[in-house]
């Protein structure tokens, strides 16, 4: 018996490696968004990678693979990092203009202070307009954080006026 | 900068270059990190263990005290404190504690080897094995202690009625039965205590390598 799933492991294990790897930018995302430093960024990389490793046998294909590592990843990230820390990027005093006024290119400087100011949000605000940047329906959006479709839509349109302020005030 | 809208922000959002971080090896790291961990604190806790007991023993070596109030016992039943007893009894002290203090240190070593062989580029698949390999030194740790414990008192009764035996001596039965009822009683008592400390001490790292082992069998039994 133990012999049996010992030796079916390999694919399985590779499989899921080789998942992880080609979603990397997913997890990466989540990870740069509810951290403060690049030491915390890797360990929520690594947390998010257990738990998705655990929920990986469970995970049946009713949704796509990327709606599955949304709601794992955030899921993790919210729990983990609202336990660690009180997020001291939600006070918008503490914005570090550092994070994007290194960087050259004009686009590369306009997704650093995004991510700047995405942090000044709560936790679910984050975990929204992330998904919304990515293109995640409504539908799934809501499904990931327990939320109507309704809800999701009006506090995305409620986010989308606060990030267009932040956004301005900032640039 | 001009008029910032989030729409027509989405496309450079999800263009944005993503550096891959880490590599197929890397990721599988990540798995058995937690893992190595708990192996790791289990190796640890052990040394501890041999430390402390060895210290106590040594103590105890050194100042005599143990085997005093062991002969003391002796003179209680009636028994006379020979040469002979004393020599015997020292021998008999020394072996039992050099055995339980060789058998930690046999364990403290094969739990550095489960723990160094645990190596971060080694597959899932060698990593299960090693777990269940693991689990069953550290039964056989508790198992091994639980007898050398009752192994201790069962010589040790055994010397007391040896040492009686040789003096020609009968004790008294009132005195005899306390004597044996204290030596179950306390027995037991230690046997729980042992079985206790190491349920909740071992136990504890051991129930959750034993979840990340589950979760690893389910892999097995699930289909995505």
């Amino acid at each position: 018996m133990q012999i049996n799933y010992i030796s079916s492991l390999g694919s399985k294990e590779k499989e899921f490696a080789q998942l992880i790897k080609d979603n990397q930018g997913l997890i990466i995302k989540v990870s740069r968004l509810y951290t403060n430093s690049l030491e915390d960024e890797e360990d929520l990389f690594q947390e998010i990678v257990l738990q998705l490793w655990r929920s990986y046998g469970s995970f049946k294909g009713n949704s796509k693979i990327s709606t599955w590592m949304y709601r794992v990843a955030l899921n993790t990230a919210i729990t983990l990092f609202r336990k660690k820390s009180k997020s001291p990027l939600t006070n918008e005093l503490d914005i570090n203009l550092k994070d994007f006024v290194e960087d050259d290119d004009e686009k590369q400087q306009q997704i650093s202070l995004l991510y700047t100011v995405i942090k000044t949000l709560p936790n679910i605000e984050r975990a929204i307009v992330m998904m919304y940047l990515d293109d995640l329906p409504y539908k799934d959006i809501a499904e990931n954080l327990g939320i109507t479709e309704v809800n999701a839509r009006v506090k995305m349109n409620r986010l989308k006026k606060t990030l267009k302020e932040k956004m301005e005030k900032y640039a | 900068m001009p008029e910032f809208d989030l729409d027509s922000f989405k496309k450079t959002w999800q263009q944005q270059p993503v550096q891959e971080k880490y590599d197929n090896t890397e990721i599988l790291q990540m798995l058995n990190k937690k893992s190595r961990n708990y192996v790791k604190y289990i190796f640890w806790i052990s040394v501890v263990e041999l430390l402390f007991f060895s210290g106590i023993g040594l103590f105890y070596i050194i100042k005599g005290d143990e085997s005093n109030s062991f002969l003391r016992l002796l003179e209680r039943l009636g028994a006379q404190k020979t040469p002979e007893i004393i020599a015997n009894f020292d021998t008999i002290y020394f072996a039992i504690k050099l055995l339980s203090l060789l058998v930690t240190a046999y364990f403290v070593f094969k739990f550095y080897q489960n723990y160094h062989k645990i190596k971060i580029e080694e597959n899932l698949k060698g990593f299960i094995t090693r777990i269940i390999k693991f689990k069953k030194t550290v039964n056989a740790f508790i198992l091994i202690s639980i007898a050398i414990l009752l192994v201790f008192i069962m010589t040790f009764t055994a010397f007391i009625f040896y040492a009686l035996n040789s003096q020609n001596i009968e004790p008294k039965s009132s005195d005899l039965m306390i004597v044996i009822a204290i030596i179950i009683v306390s027995t037991i008592l230690c046997v729980l205590l042992i079985w206790l400390y190491y349920k909740l001490v071992y136990g504890i790292i051991i129930r959750k390598l034993d979840k990340n082992l589950k979760q690893l069998k389910d892999i097995d039994s699930h289909k995505i």
